[in-house]
């Protein structure tokens, strides 16, 4: 195959080393920065590009986890009345299904996208806290093994993936089924809460000199939006996950109302999180979409400040929504009211982005490449859950398809629509910077109309399943409930589908192997990761960009003239610290070494966790012990170390 | 179709003035930066569990079930402005230039953490006699938001040892400021007990009906 020519010639040549000495510049960078080899070096890397990858690889084995699981259940409801699991099997998978789905492929994908891209958008060498970048892949890793290690014992969570009292609570469900919840759930907040505060400070303090607000990539902004969403809205799940635990084990009675407790006080705490989670995997999908509009419709986002306002404020009243979850609970209609306006008022924000996408693409000339298909296909989708969402926000249709099937399509068009669908367009847009292979065109085009037609012919008959009354989570159904063809529908798409998706995995292991060579930038995009190479050497950009304007690769300005010679920053890894609304040069950031730290510090904290599933307080106390005195190792001056080490002065 | 340039750069913004960027200082702000995103955090948990008391004690005809004694909470109270005075004094100190009195107001300060430990121990020795945490959603609400204080008193104890451990409070070639970030954290534990003794302590005296 010949290798994709980009569609117009690239203003700027996106080789790295132009000027005289910077190939010498770029080769001592290299020594500076470059991961040690082997087995060792890949366990302690704080590359942010390593561990962005990792991300990557690790969530999409988590839907292909989910997915089977899927695709079991759907098995199960192909025809009325089967038998192919047990009930409580069947319990067991919707949940996994739900969880793995929802808290560790969804969100974390998108980490892997924004951990690797961000500090590429920004011409930062790293992640400000490189470390803790790599303690937030091994949590997340980790804590997906401790959710898993339930299957092991057959005793999976089997509640629901939002884990209502008193069903969740020790009375209804004895096993350990759901302390891997509130565990694995707890240790998976670790490491989202660790993930944001470095995106926040990352892109906060080290966007590339001259990149103000009006020059920042979207995806900055959805990003950012995301982590606060995540700082504010995670606690809340603790707090719940604290107070299960504590009632399951402890004896206490949050929740249990013959002792003065509240089931509906786990509803409250658990949406209070769960709905800017929804957002949390929403916004940096549509960041990742407003990056690859303007390149495929080949001219500037429209309004790119509208955009920008549209994703923060999304994030804000995306705080204030969670009660649409429980409209049946029964509460004041005045409070109910409030919820519901502003459940029909958060539809304005991504109405308004969606606008401003089809704008640029009416207004550009569009290369209707796979990744803009996913991104059509995105579009499509979203709004058909977006408006399926507008409706249930209108409270007596809430109460007529709750908890019904038509809620189940609701979400799965908001989360497949709005998460998988510009996943795999960003697969296919950045998979060439991410490895250095192009994937084939034509393979994509297939999985994506397989993805596309599955996707739709699966899921909107079940709206059908739902009016016609088919709750969510049932077992099975009668033949006599006129439920037997939606159904049927729904599992042939299905599998569709999953075909769908299978083929881009394995388009994506063939092209490791076998993938034409990437351009580094072979689409022409207009900002900074496609002036690095492909895949980006260690160390990211020889010199640090500058930055004046949106695009930076479509203007006259050349971000890496350096004529002052000041910022190669080449004494040790370095990056530069500027202003947090102007990006002004302000200082030197020392960058991070490869340490195992992050891995050990994630096992401890796994490890802690263990101990209490096993209800061995001792050696609970025994693990946290150790990961407070790794946390002290952690945070002890270098310099110290050194000192300790070797008996003498280093300054 | 040819690229063409997108905006033209606007007048001033001139990277060549202003001094070298590779003359800049170090950077030491960004682990301040985290250490308020972590108390944000922290701050919304704690955000959750005053939520619990009072939306579980909304619909109760007697809530709290049990009125906690004043004394001993006031006192714990004033332990703990005392230690964020000190810690403060401790930090100024450094930035003068006076390590040795720094350090002993940050031992102090630790000694202090110490005996709120002790105190508050005995307040729960006292108080479990009359409720425990299985007595009610009362009392497993009352004893969660105490003890998650104070664990976040230990966790901040620790923090100030391990600075206290450190061979300089203010090292120079140290990518963060440790005395500082220590600080932040023990002042936001401060401040979330002020919010207990007025929810937990004073809040009953003040509306309880009788």
């Amino acid at each position: 195959m010949r290798p994709v020519e980009p569609p117009f010639p690239i203003v700027e040549p996106a080789d790295p080393s132009r000027a005289p000495g910077d190939a010498l510049l770029a080769a001592r960078l290299e020594q500076i920065w470059k991961s040690p080899p082997g087995l060792w070096g890949w366990l302690t890397t704080v590359d942010h590009k390593q561990i962005g990858r990792r991300y990557l690889v690790t969530s999409l084995m988590f839907l292909v986890v989910g997915g089977v699981e899927a695709l079991l259940m759907r098995l199960q409801l192909i025809g009325p009345d089967r038998r192919l699991m047990s009930p409580e099997a069947y319990n067991q998978l919707f949940t996994m299904h739900g969880l793995t789905m929802i808290m560790w492929y969804a969100a974390p994908v998108l980490s892997g996208f924004s951990n690797f891209l961000v500090p590429l958008f920004i011409g930062a060498r790293d992640m400000a806290f490189p470390r803790l970048n790599a303690f937030s892949y091994w949590m997340f890793l980790t804590s997906g093994l401790l959710l898993y290690g339930s299957v092991l014992f057959a005793q999976a969570p089997d509640s629901g993936w939002f884990a209502y009292v008193p069903l969740a609570n020790r009375r209804w469900n004895a096993g350990t089924n759901m302390d891997f919840y509130t565990t694995a759930m707890t240790a998976l907040t670790i490491s989202t809460t660790a993930g944001a505060i470095n995106f926040i400070v990352t892109i906060f303090k080290h966007r590339a000199p001259g990149m103000t607000p009006a020059r920042m990539p979207l995806m900055l902004y959805s990003t950012g939006t995301m982590s606060f969403l995540a700082v504010l809205a995670l606690p809340a799940l603790t707090a719940a996950c604290v107070f299960l635990e504590l009632d399951r084990q402890w004896g206490t009675h949050f929740f249990d109302p013959r002792y003065g407790g509240d089931p509906l006080l786990w509803q409250h705490l658990f949406w209070f999180f769960g709905h800017p989670w929804v957002y949390i995997v929403f916004l940096p999908a549509t960041g990742m979409v407003s990056m690859m509009v303007p390149v495929y419709a080949r001219r500037p986002i429209v309004g790119h400040p509208i955009v920008a306002a549209s994703t923060v404020l999304t994030g804000v009243v995306g705080m204030g929504v969670w009660v649409h979850h429980m409209f049946a609970v029964g509460m004041a209609q005045m409070a109910m009211s409030f919820f519901s306006a502003a459940s029909m008022t958060i539809s304005l924000f991504s109405t308004i982005q969606i606008f401003c996408w089809i704008a640029t693409l009416w207004l550009g000339r569009p290369v209707r490449t796979t990744a803009l298909l996913f991104v059509l296909g995105f579009i499509a989708t979203f709004v058909v859950g977006g408006l399926s969402g507008v409706i249930t926000a209108i409270i007596p249709f809430d109460w007529q398809v709750h908890d019904t099937y038509f809620v189940v399509a609701h979400l799965h068009y908001v989360l497949i629509g709005a998460n998988v669908f510009p996943v795999f367009g960003a697969i296919y847009h950045w998979w060439p910077k991410f490895t250095g292979k192009m994937l084939r065109e034509r393979v994509g085009k297939l999985s994506f109309w397989l993805m596309f037609v599955g996707f739709n012919l699966g899921f909107f008959p079940m709206h059908l399943s739902g009016i016609l009354g088919m709750r969510r989570r049932v077992y099975t159904y009668l033949a006599s409930d006129g439920l037997t063809t939606s159904n049927l529908l729904t599992s042939l798409g299905a599998f569709l589908l999953g075909i769908g998706v299978l083929i881009t995995l394995v388009e994506m292991g063939r092209s490791l192997r076998a993938g034409d060579k990437a351009l580094p930038n072979p689409w022409a995009g207009d900002t900074l990761e496609w002036a690095t190479a492909s895949p980006p050497a260690s160390y990211g950009f020889v010199r640090i960009p500058t930055v004046k304007s949106l695009n930076p690769l479509w203007d006259e300005h050349d971000e890496f003239a350096d004529p002052r010679n000041e910022r190669a920053l080449d004494d040790g890894r370095q990056t530069l610290s500027t202003s947090p609304i102007d990006a002004v040069p302000e200082a030197i950031t020392k960058g991070d070494a490869e340490t195992i730290l992050p891995l050990l510090l994630a096992l401890g904290i796994v490890g802690t966790f263990s101990a209490l599933i096993a209800r061995s307080l001792p050696a609970a106390f025994v693990a946290a012990g150790l990961v407070v005195a790794l946390c002290a190792g952690w945070l002890w001056p270098e310099s110290h170390r050194k000192k300790l080490e070797h008996g003498v002065e280093v300054r | 179709m040819n690229a063409r340039p997108v905006s033209t750069p606007p007048a001033g913004d001139d990277e060549l003035s202003g001094p070298l960027i590779r003359d800049l200082p170090p950077d030491k702000s960004r682990g301040s930066w985290a250490m308020a995103l972590t108390i944000t955090t922290e701050a919304l948990l704690f955000v959750s569990l005053f939520f619990a008391y009072f939306y579980v004690g909304r619909l109760q005809q007697y809530w709290p079930t049990h009125t906690p004694k004043l004394k001993l909470a006031l006192i714990l109270l004033a332990i703990l402005l005392t230690s964020s005075v000190t810690i403060y004094a401790a930090e100024h100190l450094v930035k003068k230039g006076a390590h040795g009195a720094a350090r002993l107001l940050l031992i102090l300060t630790i000694l202090l953490g110490a005996a709120f430990m002790v105190v508050q121990v005995y307040e729960y020795v006292d108080h479990l006699k009359e409720l425990t945490p299985r007595s009610n959603a009362y009392g497993s609400l009352f004893y969660v938001i105490t003890s998650f204080h104070g664990l976040h008193v230990v966790a901040g104890l620790l923090m100030l040892i391990f600075v206290a451990c450190l061979p300089e409070l203010d090292p120079p070639d140290s990518p963060h400021k440790p005395l500082h970030n220590a600080a932040l954290y023990w002042h936001f534990v401060d401040v979330v007990w002020v919010f207990v003794v007025g929810v937990l302590y004073v809040l009953p005296h003040w509306s309880r009906l009788p």
